[in-house]
């Protein structure tokens, strides 16, 4: 995983977010490169959503 | 070649001073929200990290233009709609075609090498808005809609698949075979295909061909690439994929929806693509919410409540579809009456789509003139004998008084309907409307007094 993506799977595993916060938060990084970091964790399949539509990552249990 | 394709429009709006030209450089996280405060049409000339790419937008965001795509006055549309979807030309195939000229297959599919925009505050990541899907059936054959794709992955995407549509079905009737479905989408067609794509044809009529009609000019279609499928030769871009065998099982949305609400998440099936193609020198579509798409509902809506009149034999004088009710879920009539003709043309209307408003008048009320409906409605109308209520109807899920979210993942939600007849009610003398005329009016004239 990418280090943006996995900033961005640190943030979603603390709080649930809009997806324009989470690109608010990366307004810095080329948009292309964002979108290769949401698409991996798309592609991990641990995006989970809120009934407000935010995004979570849940933390696995030990 | 097709000589009124998407880049023949933007000429057409060019030549109308309808297009405005953004050469500064443009994020794509910015496309939308600046295509929005700009009156005419848009087109973004310099992409950040998209050398290459353009972006249009807001191309048919007034009824203004869609008149001009349409090449008629504004209040010919749906008549002119009407008459041209009734004459179908089939559509012809090519061997090669501009929206071929740059080929992604395989593993070098990458959604994100194409100007993606961030549309609205609430959307769920983003998306590709305008799009003319194709798909096919073995019994029923092919069908054309228009669905908007949210990003998942490079080579992944969500599809708003909730609601009744052919393509649901031909999914469905996949899906039950556990197989996917081959669809191909292309983004950047004329605004008279995705007219042609939006209509709610039966599911035995061809859209390729009422797209031909209402073009004037058979479509030209090439093979796709990766699929036994045809696609307009003409298109911006071309993406070819299947709808994965996984059911409404995977969040998509909130999308900003054309009923101008955000609207909320919802569980759709993943669309895979194999395979982008498009032009050299390609202009991304991002058909502008919701007034594109509002504007391109209306007449739709409208020619549908025209033909439901002429089905009850009812004859129709002036039709509309506001697009306070976004074009979609609100008819408004004016008819030549027989005794009972308000009664069958209220009913008729409702059965048009999702249409829950209906209100219908004589001739003699202009229906653009929201002062004249108020007095028909007022003096016209009986609430115990002029109002009829439907129940159990077919909804649409981003109407939010229907609560969708109870039903659970693809489930189907209905309405209640209200029509009102606000035709002079039989038994009523006519010479009781007379409306006000001062004496003399056509004679005498102020200038001769100033």
């Amino acid at each position: 995983m990418s280090p943006l993506a996995k900033k961005i799977k640190k943030s979603l595993e603390s709080n649930a977010e809009q997806f324009h916060d989470i690109v608010d938060q990366h307004m810095d990084i080329p948009w292309q490169e964002f979108l290769r970091a949401w698409g991996e964790l798309r592609a991990a399949e641990i995006l989970k959503r809120d009934d407000a539509g935010g995004y979570f990552i849940k933390i696995k249990q030990k | 070649m097709n000589k009124n394709g998407f880049r023949d429009f933007l000429n057409d709006l060019e030549d109308a001073e309808q297009l405005k030209h953004i050469k500064k450089p443009v994020d794509c996280r910015q496309l939308s929200s600046l295509g929005d405060q700009v009156d005419e049409a848009t087109i973004f000339e310099n992409i950040i990290d998209y050398p290459g790419w353009r972006v249009a937008t807001a191309l048919v965001s007034t009824r203004k233009r869609l008149a001009i795509a349409m090449g008629c006055p504004e209040n010919r549309v749906a008549f002119e709609f009407e008459s041209r979807s009734t004459r179908p030309i089939k559509p012809i195939s090519v061997k090669s075609a501009p929206c071929q000229e740059i080929v992604m297959e395989g593993d070098n599919v990458d959604l994100t090498t194409i100007p993606l925009p961030m549309m609205h505050l609430f959307d769920g990541g983003p998306y590709i808005s305008g799009t003319f899907a194709i798909s096919n059936d073995p019994e029923h054959g092919s069908n054309v809609g228009c669905y908007r794709l949210m990003y998942r992955t490079p080579n992944e995407t969500g599809i708003d698949l909730v609601s009744p549509s052919d393509m649901r079905f031909y999914y469905q009737r996949a899906l039950d075979k556990g197989e996917p479905l081959p669809i191909a989408i292309a983004v950047g067609v004329h605004p008279l295909d995705m007219l042609a794509a939006s209509y709610k044809a039966p599911i035995d009529i061809d859209e390729l061909a009422l797209a031909g009609g209402l073009r004037g000019q058979a479509l030209e279609m090439v093979k796709c690439k990766s699929l036994d499928l045809e696609v307009p030769a003409d298109a911006e871009m071309i993406l070819e994929g299947e709808l994965l065998p996984i059911g409404w099982t995977a969040d998509e949305g909130p999308f900003g929806e054309f009923s101008q609400i955000s609207g909320d998440v919802k569980w759709n099936p993943v669309f895979r693509i194999k395979c982008i193609t498009h032009r050299r020198d390609p202009i991304f579509y991002m058909l502008q919410m919701p007034w594109e798409n509002d504007w391109l509902a209306a007449p739709v809506t409208e020619a549908a409540g025209l033909q439901a009149l002429r089905i009850a034999s009812v004859q129709p004088v002036d039709i509309r579809a506001p697009v306070g009710s976004c074009g979609y879920w609100s008819l408004i009539a004016s008819i030549k009456k027989r005794p009972g003709e308000g009664k069958n043309a209220v009913a008729a209307l409702l059965s048009v789509a999702e249409v829950k408003f209906v209100i219908v008048t004589d001739e003699d009320i202009d229906i653009y003139d929201p002062d004249e409906l108020d007095w028909a409605i007022a003096f016209r109308v009986q609430a115990n004998q002029d109002a009829i209520i439907l129940e159990g109807a077919r909804a649409k899920h981003i109407d939010p008084s229907v609560k969708s979210w109870l039903l659970g993942k693809g489930g189907l939600p209905t309405t209640a309907k209200l029509g009102i007849d606000a035709t002079i009610p039989e038994g009523v003398p006519k010479i009781l409307y007379r409306r006000i005329k001062n004496y003399g009016r056509d004679r005498f004239k102020l200038e001769d007094f100033e």
